[in-house]
């Protein structure tokens, strides 16, 4: 035609940060803020509402077993910030993948911009994120520093350089576009 | 510059030819040559530094630059040289000096506020690192020595039995021209080979100062800065990208190269992030 195909989501290279995080924990200095969330772009249409809204009772039901409380949020782009706070990592990782399911099979997997896992920096005491961009397949981390707008590009590289082979990360460097605000 | 570099060294083989083909023997076109060549040596540092308006200061005017000269020249394993700031916003180090005892480092006021000290240290290491590989006498004397095979190439060529030799006087302007295409030639051959030459000491001094500091990734980070260009780690939300829909689908469009590869004498700014990605890598156990 001329027209390409939108990337669908790649959710299973998504599951790799449910071992990456360990080595976060024990070797790199990070410990999990007990934070996720999804983002994507809503639909202002009645069947993308009640899809959103289906997936939300899902994941609350399946979370409140561990503790894992939901919560969504609108921020000042546009995008719907579905977070996920407990305190067990693996639940976070299998909820943040059931609602991009959820959304896929909808039919609205195009919607979904990215994931975003807390952790907390004990060598910078500051939060540092690990962003999936689902339409790449790739995580790249994101360090925010003191100042408006402002990153350590050389922890990110650092941290890059640590987790090695664990993740799947984004290896063009001009596609590690910041969250400037994540409220997680 | 580099264009500039270029005419003077064909400059300099022209002037060989000249030389022979007005009957100077080779004994004093080798005293010539060489009395050019220890010229070069011995000035071309002041002449540089005053060329980029560079004062030197003391510890008392600039100590934090002072600091971080110190500690990495004592990381190093060489004596100190003497530390230089130039008035000028484009961001900018360089040394100088034919050797760690004659050096000078030099910074720009633009560089000192571009970078955070980290990098700007990272960047100093970059340069220390070629003082202490003597990489000015280095170059030096490999374009010399370009010189000197372009010199041989005419000398050879005009005395060992060419277009007829010196008897012959139809010939004698016909031989004249060709001995400086042929010197002018060889003379291009030689620069692409320091152009590559120059690159490999690049390489280099970035693995030095990577060395020097133990922080690859801050030298990373002050190359993106300094280069201001496409590559680099983006300032634009995601959020923001995404629905102009360049982060997605259509590649970032890739800054221009204004120099050819052959012909800069300086690596892709691509090749020198991927290989401190590597010694990154290496120094954090994960290569």
């Amino acid at each position: 035609m001329g027209r390409r195909k939108l990337a669908q989501p790649a959710p299973d290279r998504l599951f790799a940060m449910s071992t990456a995080y360990v080595t976060m924990e024990t070797s790199m200095g990070l410990t999990s803020r007990g934070t996720a969330a999804i983002v994507f772009q809503p639909l202002a249409t009645a069947d993308f509402e009640s899809i959103v809204h289906d997936m939300e009772e899902v994941v609350r039901a399946t979370a409140s077993d561990s503790g894992t409380t939901v919560s969504s949020s609108d921020d000042t782009y546009g995008f719907r910030w579905l977070v996920l706070r407990g305190s067990d990592f693996d639940d976070l990782v299998v909820g943040i993948n059931a609602v991009s399911s959820a959304l896929e099979a909808g039919g609205y997997g195009d919607r979904v911009l990215c994931a975003v896992f807390g952790f907390d920096d004990q060598r910078r005491k500051r939060p540092v994120y690990w962003i999936y961009n689902y339409k790449r397949g790739a995580f790249y981390p994101f360090a925010p520093a003191a100042g408006a707008e402002q990153r350590d590009n050389e922890r990110e590289f650092v941290l890059k350089a640590q987790v090695g082979k664990e993740l799947p990360v984004e290896q063009e460097l001009e596609r590690w576009f910041p969250l400037w605000g994540t409220p997680i | 510059m580099l264009f500039t570099m270029f005419l003077l060294g064909l400059v300099y083989a022209v002037l060989i030819a000249v030389l022979i083909a007005a009957g100077a023997g080779a004994v004093s076109i080798a005293i010539i040559a060489a009395g050019l060549f220890a010229v070069q040596l011995f000035t071309s540092d002041k002449i540089a530094l005053y060329s980029m308006g560079a004062r030197e200061v003391t510890p008392e005017q600039a100590p934090q630059l002072h600091a971080m000269v110190d500690r990495l020249c004592v990381q190093a394993n060489i004596p100190k040289p003497r530390v230089a700031i130039a008035q000028t916003p484009m961001p900018n180090a360089f040394a100088v000096g034919r050797s760690p005892k004659t050096a000078t480092v030099c910074a720009t006021t633009g560089i000192l506020n571009l970078l955070e000290p980290a990098e700007l240290e990272a960047v100093l290491g970059h340069e220390i690192t070629h003082v202490l590989n003597r990489d000015v006498v280095v170059m030096t004397i490999a374009s010399f020595f370009a010189s000197i095979a372009a010199f041989i190439t005419q000398f050879g060529f005009f005395f060992g039995g060419g277009f007829g030799g010196r008897n012959n006087q139809n010939n004698q302007g016909n031989a004249f021209i060709f001995v400086i295409l042929i010197s002018a030639a060889v003379y291009v051959i030689s620069f692409m080979l320091l152009q590559a030459l120059s690159r490999y000491r690049e390489f280099a001094a970035d693995r030095g100062s990577a060395i020097l500091t133990g922080r690859p990734s801050a030298l990373i980070s002050a190359l993106m800065k300094i280069d201001g260009g496409m590559a680099r780690v983006p300032q634009r939300d995601l959020r923001a990208a995404s629905s102009e829909l360049a982060a997605f689908y259509i590649f970032p469009p890739k800054a221009k190269q204004t120099i050819g590869g052959l012909f800069s004498t300086h690596p892709p700014l691509a090749a020198r992030i991927e290989r401190l990605q590597r010694l990154e890598a290496q120094l954090q156990g994960t290569a």
